[in-house]
């Protein structure tokens, strides 16, 4: 079980975060939900080391981490095999780079696009390939960011069913900050709610066990609006 | 878009059109081959110049100066850009030395050269001093201005400061110079014959635009100013070629 317990952080005398303790159990998908400009981000960046927290303990992210930012964050000189080749240098040998690519480009029937540059892919196509990369990237966590955001409705339904099948080739444990309430409820095992600054767990929903997914959505939105 | 190149490409025959018309209007009104040539009289300097077997080396010597100049300016500013984006001393330090270049006279600078190096030496020197302040700062901003995300993005996948130079610094700074190379080139290409019409060395196309003027051959000038014009657009194409086939078709 990875943890984070009683994370403050203040900026100046704005206290972005107070108090947060999360449980994230291990090979689950958590997604953390809460309005725009809430300081979710910056709660992502203190588990990535990014930010400094004020005080509190963050429990087992001292591994490597995978990372799928809200913008692709590919290098553009660079086609998308040797995109991914970048991150796993430092971690895999170099014949090692090449089966593993192969075989997960394969597996999810990108082979035709191993060699176009950034510029000549869709913005969709781009996102598929940054969750690809988090996934390739040897890591028991990880963390995305907002990472449908930019996309519109049909784009957004293919790369939430193509990081489902990439989630059931490798097992990771996922920490999705969202504000959608959609995305949390087909990805989430487990819903954190959070509330406006400064910003707190409201309520931690285990959404796995829940099958009605209607029922899941009115509890969701009860928190969000009801008692906002 | 289509019409919008055809109409540019007919305003860009129309230019030149113009350009021989006024040619053709100036010398006729001026009726002075000394001080304004005819085209036909130009024409016959200009096959004239060609035809010497001197020709070839005249333009080699010259290109050959350009390029040692321009690849000893490129490589310092390669050297000295990264070291000022690491060390902030040495930043400052070249803060007063660009700023002295970038703002002394371009004829000061050739008396200068002419003073401390030999005839041969001089117009390298004048086309490194106009070139190194254009080539420094754009190292500088390659390193400086790179996209924070994809370095972010390198941080927490921990890739080695090695593979980050060699990936993403180094092409960036490569791309950024790929923008400015033609025109920082043919600004080389123009000093060093500058530098050469002062410093007068053997062989050289500035020396031959010096002797065409004192022997008032204003026509052989003319002559010459047109084979400059035409190596300036050579270059260009060629630069320009070699960006697309290296760097435009992927970015």
């Amino acid at each position: 079980m990875y943890k984070i317990k009683n994370i403050n952080k203040s900026y100046k005398d704005l206290k972005v975060l107070e108090d947060i303790s999360i449980d994230f159990p291990k090979n689950k998908t958590i997604c953390i939900l809460g309005s725009s400009g809430c300081g979710k981000t910056t709660l992502l960046n203190i588990l990535l080391g990014i930010t400094n927290k004020d005080s509190g303990d963050i429990i087992g992210f001292e591994e490597d981490i995978s990372v799928v930012f809200q913008e692709d964050r590919l290098i553009p000189w660079k086609n998308i095999k040797d995109n991914i080749k970048f991150v796993l240098k430092r971690k895999m040998e170099k014949e090692q780079i090449e089966s593993i690519i192969d075989e997960y480009f394969e597996l999810v029937n990108l082979q035709e696009y191993k060699y176009y540059y950034p510029k000549n892919i869709s913005g969709g196509m781009r996102q598929k390939i940054n969750i690809l990369r988090a996934f390739l990237y040897p890591s028991n966590i990880l963390i995305m960011d907002e990472p449908f955001k930019s996309l519109d409705i049909n784009s957004k339904e293919v790369l939430i069913n193509f990081f489902k099948d990439l989630r059931i080739i490798e097992n990771k444990t996922c920490i999705i900050v969202t504000h959608d309430i959609d995305e949390a409820i087909a990805l989430g095992h487990k819903i954190v709610i959070l509330t406006d600054k400064p910003t707190m767990v409201k309520r931690v929903i285990e959404s796995e066990g829940i099958k009605d997914k209607t029922e899941l959505r009115i509890l969701i939105e009860e928190e969000l609006i009801i008692k906002k | 878009m289509k019409s919008f190149t055809l109409k540019n490409r007919r305003l860009s025959v129309i230019s030149k059109l113009l350009i021989i018309v006024l040619w053709i209007l100036l010398s006729r009104t001026i009726d002075n081959e000394v001080i304004f040539p005819t085209i036909s009289s130009t024409f016959h300097s200009f096959t004239d110049i060609v035809r010497r077997p001197s020709f070839i080396i005249i333009i080699s010597h010259s290109l050959i100066r350009t390029l040692i100049g321009f690849v000893i300016s490129l490589v310092l500013a390669v050297i000295i850009g990264i070291l000022s984006s690491i060390s902030n001393i040495i930043y400052h330090l070249m803060i007063p030395i660009i700023n002295f270049l970038t703002s002394v006279p371009t004829m000061a600078i050739i008396i200068l050269a002419l003073i401390w190096l030999n005839n041969e030496f001089a117009p390298m020197f004048v086309g490194f001093i106009m070139v190194f302040p254009i080539l420094y700062e754009t190292v500088l901003k390659g390193i400086l201005d790179l996209d924070s995300n994809i370095i972010d993005m390198a941080k927490v996948y921990k890739v080695q400061k090695m593979t980050l130079i060699k990936d993403v610094y180094i092409p960036n700074i490569f791309l950024n110079l790929s923008y400015i190379f033609p025109s920082a080139l043919g600004i080389n290409f123009k000093m060093v014959i500058a530098g050469e019409a002062l410093s007068q060395p053997k062989y050289a196309i500035g020396t031959n635009l010096q002797l065409q003027k004192m022997y008032l051959n204003t026509s052989g000038v003319f002559a010459w100013i047109i084979i400059i014009l035409l190596m300036s657009k050579i270059f260009k194409y060629v630069l320009e070629g070699v960006n697309h086939l290296c760097i435009k078709s992927k970015i």
